[in-house]
This record gives C-alpha cells, structure tokens and sequence, in this order.
C-alpha cells in the first residue's frame, strides 16, 4: 500500500488530492493567489496532516495545471487534458465525455475506454466561454459565487445578454441592476449564454453519452441544468467536481509508480 | 443661423454649435453616466452658453450617437456612422477611410465625398475597441491617458499572448511582477490592440485617405502602433472626440438649408431643455 499526492494549480484556485494506491482518501482546495509555490506546499501540508502521514511517506506527486511548474517537490508534470480523463475515469468509469468549466478555459474531452483521451477541444482564448464569465457577474451582483446557482435556479425569466463578451456583458449586468431587473434573472441570463457557448463546444466534437461534468463551474447546478437542457442529456456530476484533475493527477502518480 | 449636434456616446456626450458657414461656436464634452437621458439638455445648456447664444437661435438640431433618441429638443436623429463620416470629411476633404475606435465599440467607415458607402464595425468583443486599453491599464495602476507616451519609450514590444481583455488583464499585472518594463508591456498592448483594428478594418478594404477618430486617436501610443500595424499615412483631428457631434451639426445645416432652398417647411422640436422622461 503507497500514498500519492496529485496538485492541480488553476489559475483561480489550487487543489490537491492524496490517494491510497487508487482510491482518493483526502482533498483540499484553495485560492491559488498571488505565489503559486506557496499554495502548493499549503496543499501538500493539509494532505498529509488530514491522513496523519508525514511527507516521507508519500511515494510519488504528480503536478498538472496552468501553475504546476511551481510545485517544485512533484515528480513529474502531466497534462490538465490527461489528468482531467483520467480522474474523470476514476469517478464514472462509464463517462464517455467529460467538460470541465474552468475560471480559465472550458475543455471538452472525449474518452475512449480506460480513461484514454480520444479527442478533446479547449475553449480559452476568451472570458465569456469560461466560468470567469460568472465571477464577473457574480461580483457585479455582489453575491458569492456559491450563491450563483441557487440564485438563479428560481429565475423564471432569464435575461438575453446582447453580446458574448465578459467586458460588455459586466456593463449589460450593471445597467440591467440600475433598471431594476432582479438578481436571480440576471445570474440566470448568464448561465444560459455560458451554456450555449459550452454546448456548441460539446458539439465541436461530438457529444458521446454518459457526459460527466467538473471542474469549479459543475458546483453551479442552474449551469448543470442549463447545459443539460441544451444537450439534451443528463450529466454526471461529481459531488466534488473541483478535484477531478488533481485526483486525476495522484492516479497518475500511481500509475507510474506502479509501473516502475 | 446657427445649428447644433449633439452626439450622446457611451462615455461621452458631445455638443457641437455651427453658424452657417461651419464656423466653430462651441463645443462640450461632458461624461454621459448613466443618466444619459437626462443629461443632454445639461451640456446643450454649457455649449450656448459658451457661445452666448438661447436654445431659441438655433435652426436645426441633429441627435446621433447610442443615445440619441434620449434628446427631447432634437429636430432629427442621424445615425453615428453618417455623422461621423460627415465630420471626418468635412476635416479632412480627401478621407476616404475613417477608423473610429471608441470605449465600447469600433466602426470602420468607407467614405465618398461626404457620405458613408460601406462600414464594418466590432461591437461584440471588447478585445478590439478601446475597452481593452481602459481595463489594462486599470490592471496596471496607469491612467488612461499617459499610457500612449509611456508606451512610446519602448525599447522592445511585449506579446501579449491572451486576446480576451479580462484574461489580458490577469498577464499584464504578471508581466509586470515578471520585471518586464511598463512601457514594453505598454507597447505590446497598443501593437494588440492595432493588430485587431487593423484586420477589421482590411475586411472593408482601406483606401487613402485614413482618418483615426474616437477617444483613442487622442492615444499617441495607438497613432503609432496603428500606422505601424497598416503601414500607411493617418490623419488624426485635433479633436478627434468630437467629429461625431461636428457631422451632426453639418447635417443639422445641410438639411435645414435644402428645406429652405426647397421651400419646404421643417417641423422642429420644442426648444424647451426639459430633462427627457422615460415616455419622451
């Protein structure tokens, strides 16, 4: 029996997950912030403390994500697309597509069996494809970002937002707040123009079912629901769809580990 | 006689005050807010007070611009892309092309003499108008309008490799804690921005003369990077904010005179400067 730790440093959040051999058994997430290393070796600390380990006992890390050249005590690097599959793979091993609604970027990878990449797209040259499309408006709207589902799960007539773009969409948010339009129709005016803008990237490549969905966008369930609704499909939605990646990175610690 | 343009824009309201030979009698810039509606009578107020004239002497007022319809008092509303081409060819009689790139849009006009024949215009992305400079340079801690000649001590361009204004934003503060020098970043900003322009404005095809107006023409960063991204002589009017309001106060006389030369009568707007209300 050996332990491995995978971290996933987003660009807005950090998370780490500790496997015994295969199985998850702790996680952690933070807000990544300004150093990166640090967040790393905050994450490895609250792992290892969880389990009551020591950093000796940890046979092999893996790092994956924009930030995992700074978590300097990884063995390896390895791809968020390969990562993301894999842990996607160890949560709904029948998933036969996955999309992960990053604060960065959307992705959109098919699986074939095994957790393998069959084809993928990635949606991140632009905010209003990604989940920092809902923080903006989230942030004009002075909620927290957990409330933004529930909130506009009870919107019975969303909002038309005139452009896709975040920058215009956040002074559409604000003069719609000044005429008097409520918070819940707002939030739920974004959801459908990020649904729609994932959904056509679904497309892209083909929507293969069972779809699973993660990354910090799948905590917002009207996004679920609205991107359900524009697939036509029921998702898989992990209870802890943040740490699919890094999950999926401690799997390939032990996958390579193992096969040493 | 004297007529007026006022051009309601997303950050700026502009009024403009002509006699009848085009002489310049006033003109006012104001912030627009958000109470557009109700602030146009405010700077129509400023400008015939500089001009030391009443709402009662002017013939014929022409609105343009986002707001336009918000300008209880105006005669007729004219859309910005024709005032803008009026304006721009009544400065510079040999333009042919004008770029016009303004804080929430830009819009790439195709003029003969006078009048607007074709346009191309971005208003969907705010990586390509001057939303982008605004926001990073906000990101930055600059002011908006020392970025062009902090830019222009450059020694070398920055890419800058994120389109999307917001993610933009998140690599220029990183470029910095990086060591890069402000004013490469600044250069690579302005050479982004000059590149998106500049394939918009290849769609409609750009033939000499080319006019840059808009709040970033005042951007002497921009002047140059665009002149660098086209490769071609740019004409800038001195008061490149205002060429909207000066076409409308154009096309306030011109229509104005052919009615009169016409015979026809004008109906005009009360002259009252009440605030608009919401059913004006």
């Amino acid at each position: 029996m050996s332990w491995f730790i995978g971290i996933d440093i987003g660009s807005a959040y950090s998370k780490g997950v500790i496997t015994k051999d295969f199985e998850p058994v702790a996680s952690h997430v933070i807000i990544s912030g300004a150093n990166y290393r640090t967040s790393a070796e905050a994450i490895r600390t609250e792992l290892i403390r969880q389990v009551n380990l020591s950093q000796d006992d940890i046979t092999n890390t893996v790092a994956t994500g924009a930030g995992a050249d700074n978590v300097y005590f990884a063995s390896q690097k390895a791809s968020d697309i390969v990562c993301t599959a894999r842990g996607i793979n160890n949560a709904f091993p029948q998933a036969r597509t996955v999309i992960d609604v990053a604060s960065q970027s959307t992705k959109v990878i098919r699986l074939s069996g095994e957790g393998k990449v069959a084809n993928f797209t990635v949606s991140e040259k632009c905010a209003g494809g990604s989940g920092r499309f809902i923080e903006v408006i989230a942030n004009v709207l002075r909620i927290n970002l957990s409330d933004f589902g529930p909130l506009s799960a009870r919107s019975r007539t969303p909002i038309t937002f005139s452009t896709g773009c975040a920058v215009f969409g956040e002074s559409e948010a604000i003069t719609r707040v000044s005429e008097g339009i409520p918070k819940e129709d707002i939030a739920a005016g974004v959801n459908k123009a990020l649904a729609s803008k994932i959904s056509s990237l679904v497309k892209k490549i083909k929507l293969e079912e069972p779809c699973a969905i993660c990354g910090g966008g799948a905590l917002n369930i009207a996004l679920v629901k609205t991107i359900e609704g524009e697939l036509n499909t029921t998702l898989l939605v992990s209870p802890y769809p943040q740490i699919i990646t890094a999950l999926g990175a401690a799997i390939t610690a032990a996958t390579s580990a193992t096969s040493e | 006689m004297y007529f007026a343009g006022v051009d309601i824009g997303s950050t700026m309201t502009k009024v403009m005050l002509i006699d009848k030979s085009d002489n310049l009698l006033s003109a006012i810039k104001g912030p627009t807010g958000p109470e557009h509606r109700q602030l146009a009578n405010e700077v129509m107020r400023q400008a015939l007070e500089q001009a030391s004239l009443q709402i009662d002497d002017i013939s014929y007022i022409v609105a343009t611009g986002y707001g336009r319809l918000n300008v209880p008092f105006a005669d007729r509303q004219i859309t910005e892309l024709s005032c803008h081409a009026r304006g721009v060819s009544s400065l510079f009689p040999n333009a042919r092309t004008a770029i016009d790139i303004g804080g929430q849009d830009t819009k790439c006009l195709k003029i003969d003499n006078g009048k607007l024949i074709n346009f191309v215009m971005n208003d969907k992305c705010a990586a390509g108008t001057g939303r982008f400079l605004e926001l990073t340079a906000a990101a930055l801690g600059i002011e908006l309008q020392d970025m062009g000649d902090i830019s222009l001590k450059a020694d070398k361009k920055i890419q800058i490799s994120n389109l999307c204004t917001i993610f933009a934003q998140q690599e220029v503060v990183a470029l910095l804690s990086h060591g890069e020098k402000l004013e490469n970043i600044l250069a690579g900003l302005h050479a982004a921005l000059a590149s998106r322009v500049a394939a918009l404005a290849r769609r409609l095809g750009i033939e000499p003369d080319l006019v840059l107006t808009g709040g970033v023409a005042k951007n002497t960063g921009m002047v140059k990077a665009m002149k660098e991204s086209l490769d071609c002589e740019l004409f800038v009017p001195e008061e490149p904010l205002l060429t909207g309001a000066l076409g409308a106060a154009i096309l306030a006389k011109e229509t104005y005179m052919k009615a009169v030369a016409e015979g026809e009568a004008l109906p005009t707007k009360s002259r009252r400067l009440e605030k608009a209300t919401f059913f004006s």
